[in-house]
């Protein structure tokens, strides 16, 4: 017995397959992925590409963020898209008179404050988190199509616009704001208390509770921190698209679900950081132009893509256990 | 009073007041509401969200969620564009169920996939393969389905016997066999239940399988009614129905949760659909309406635990 446990540990390729089989599956879906582009549609591995599939991965890595911190706390957030309705409103249809910055700012405060509103009902009033969110989400974008009904939508900002879709170096702003925002954050997931306190609350809310931790504050700020994060990913998607649209991001609330389960991290498991989901984002990025590629249309992608997705979790959940 | 408000069943004097109140509220406030047209009417715009929601209530009560029975509800349609006759198509569509309601139950209950990634995905499936089949609307249906829902009864819509025959299947489901009883302890807790030697994963099965049923019954209605196929057809019914029970304080952890508390979810959400058109008012405002309405209501029905 403790033999065989001695040469677990010291067989290097045996502890090796294990720190695979442990990873998230996004990392190798992703390998799996890039193997057969290489071998199918090689022109997908040129760096000319993949910078700009990282770009495109941007504001759903953004999302992916804010999702996978509250999915961490044992909530979610399914209301990104009303979110997006009311920054691409505020941005966009110059009902409000303000200078460009300042619409940015008036977003980021009202993505902040959505995001907080919902972790009030959620904690205090302990409702349901899906269907906090799904109502505020139902709600925004409601509002939104009734006042811009019969206006047409304006241009965004060109300050956003030249951001999002600048580059330096060949390298897209989009993605370099996106991995700069990860290194803070992984740094603030592993050594403050703040990370400690997300992961003892998502492990088990009641010993976390027992043990003096601040539950419902944790729960609370990781909803103001999603909401911030939907706004930002808005930016990017509206600086992409460069006029309003109210349909943007419909798919954004459940594909960071999606990125944010293959990407390691699951309901009530304190585990999982920030590079995972980030990688899943991207994984599901190409995922997508993969798919395109194959010019399977749109039932074809369709079908692989949840295929896709089922097997990863099927394959992650059943090692879980 | 100590029965109909029994924990278990959810129902709270809110719950059950909602409809009520929105009902009075419409006959004063819009025009033509009482007419018997309309009232008709109504009550076939009620059928598909009503079957939707007695099946998410069945799933809902074991702990899960379905996204997937929009998309299936599009798919059922677009199937039975592609047969001749009722005669194989409503067995195919059945056959189609099982098949998407025993795959979610696996996923969750077996693979311990999450219900919400396992059925999102399902959904996202099952919609490639209705515009695989259907690409797009078509009134090619098979003879005799409109008269599934357009004929009367006994001088009543044949879409009341609808509603009847769910909610008294659905009631029966619960109220009355085994397998009801075996929903609503594993939904309270599926360790325990399993400890005193239910078989939770062929029960939680069952609870998706009839949640997949509900849906082709649901999407067979709607595209007798509408008499055309159409690979979007279902859209937010998985949402809606998610609605309509969380209004009748159906709890999503599992557990708690009645048919009544489905009825008076989907009668809140079609009365307003119905009267909000009578009185003009943009299908927009409607909805955010509705979001207000179920914000305020779950906010007023309070539970134990924080989170999903």
């Amino acid at each position: 017995m403790t033999a065989l446990a001695k040469s677990r540990e010291t067989n290097p390729i045996v502890s090796a397959g294990r720190w695979i089989v442990g990873l998230p599956p996004a990392y190798p879906l992703l390998v799996l992925l890039f193997g057969i582009a290489y071998f199918t549609h090689p022109h997908l591995l040129s760096p000319l590409f993949l910078m700009l599939m990282l770009r495109q991965a941007a504001p759903l890595g953004l999302a992916t963020i804010g999702q996978s911190l509250v999915i961490r706390c044992r909530s979610i957030d399914l209301s990104s898209a009303g979110v997006m309705a009311v920054t691409s409103y505020i941005l966009t249809s110059g009902t409000i008179p303000v200078s460009p910055l300042a619409a940015i700012a008036l977003c980021i405060v009202v993505g902040l404050a959505i995001g907080f509103i919902n972790g009030v009902i959620i904690t205090v009033r302990k409702a349901s988190a899906v269907i906090v969110t799904l109502a505020m989400s139902i709600i925004l974008t409601g509002a939104v199509i009734a006042f811009s009904q019969f206006r047409a939508p304006g241009d965004v900002p060109e300050i956003l616009r030249n951001v999002v879709t600048s580059r330096i170096g060949g390298v897209p702003v989009a993605a370099l704001l996106w991995l700069f925002v990860l290194f803070p954050l992984h740094y603030i997931d592993r050594v403050t208390v703040f990370g400690r306190y997300v992961r003892a609350v998502g492990s088990n809310p009641l010993a976390a509770e027992m043990s003096g931790i601040p539950h419902a504050r944790i729960v609370l700020v990781a909803h103001t921190v999603s909401g911030l994060f939907s706004v930002l990913s808005c930016f990017f998607l509206l600086g992409f698209v460069g006029v309003g649209t109210v349909n943007i991001g419909q798919d954004l609330a459940l594909n960071s679900l999606s990125a944010s389960i293959l990407g390691g991290i699951n309901f009530g498991m304190g585990k999982g950081g920030m590079w995972g989901p980030a990688a899943a984002a991207f994984m599901l990025t190409f995922l997508f132009n993969f798919l395109t590629s194959f010019g399977l249309g749109e039932p074809g992608k369709l079908m692989l893509q949840g295929l896709i997705v089922i097997v990863a979790a099927i394959a992650y959940s059943k090692r879980q256990t | 009073m100590g029965r109909l408000f029994n924990p278990r069943f959810g129902t709270s004097p809110i719950s059950l007041g909602i409809p009520i109140v929105v009902f009075i509220f419409l006959v004063f406030a819009a025009p033509h509401f009482t007419s018997g047209e309309n009232l008709s009417n109504l009550i076939s715009q009620i059928v598909v969200l009503l079957i939707g929601s007695l099946g998410q209530l069945v799933v809902a009560l074991v702990g899960g969620i379905d996204l997937s029975i929009g998309s299936l509800v599009s798919l059922t349609s677009c199937v039975i564009s592609t047969q001749q006759s009722l005669a194989t198509a409503i067995p195919l569509c059945i056959g189609l169920a099982i098949l998407v309601g025993t795959a979610n139950g696996v996923g969750t209950a077996v693979f311990g996939v999450h219900p919400l990634i396992m059925t999102f995905s399902m959904a996202t499936f099952l919609q490639g393969v209705a515009y695989f089949i259907l690409p797009a609307p078509s009134n090619a249906i098979p003879a005799g389905l409109q008269s599934l829902a357009n004929i009367t009864v006994g001088g009543a819509p044949i879409a009341i016997v609808w509603c009847v025959a769910a909610v008294g299947t659905t009631y029966v489901l619960l109220r009355r066999s085994q397998l009801g009883l075996h929903i609503y302890a594993i939904g309270a807790s599926a360790a325990n239940a399993h400890l005193n030697g239910l078989r939770v994963v062929p029960s939680t099965i069952a609870a998706y399988v009839f949640c997949s049923l509900s849906a082709v019954c649901a999407g067979l209605f709607l595209s007798a009614r509408v008499a055309s196929a159409d690979p979007t057809m279902g859209g937010s019914l998985a949402l809606d129905s998610i609605t309509a029970i969380a209004l009748g304080n159906v709890q999503l952890t599992g557990g708690i949760g009645g048919v009544l508390g489905a009825v008076t979810g989907a009668l809140t959400l079609g009365l307003l659909a119905n009267g909000m058109n009578l009185m003009g008012i943009s299908p927009f405002v409607r909805s955010a309406f509705t979001g207000v309405l179920l914000l305020v209501a779950i906010s007023l029905q309070k539970r134990k635990v924080i989170g999903l």
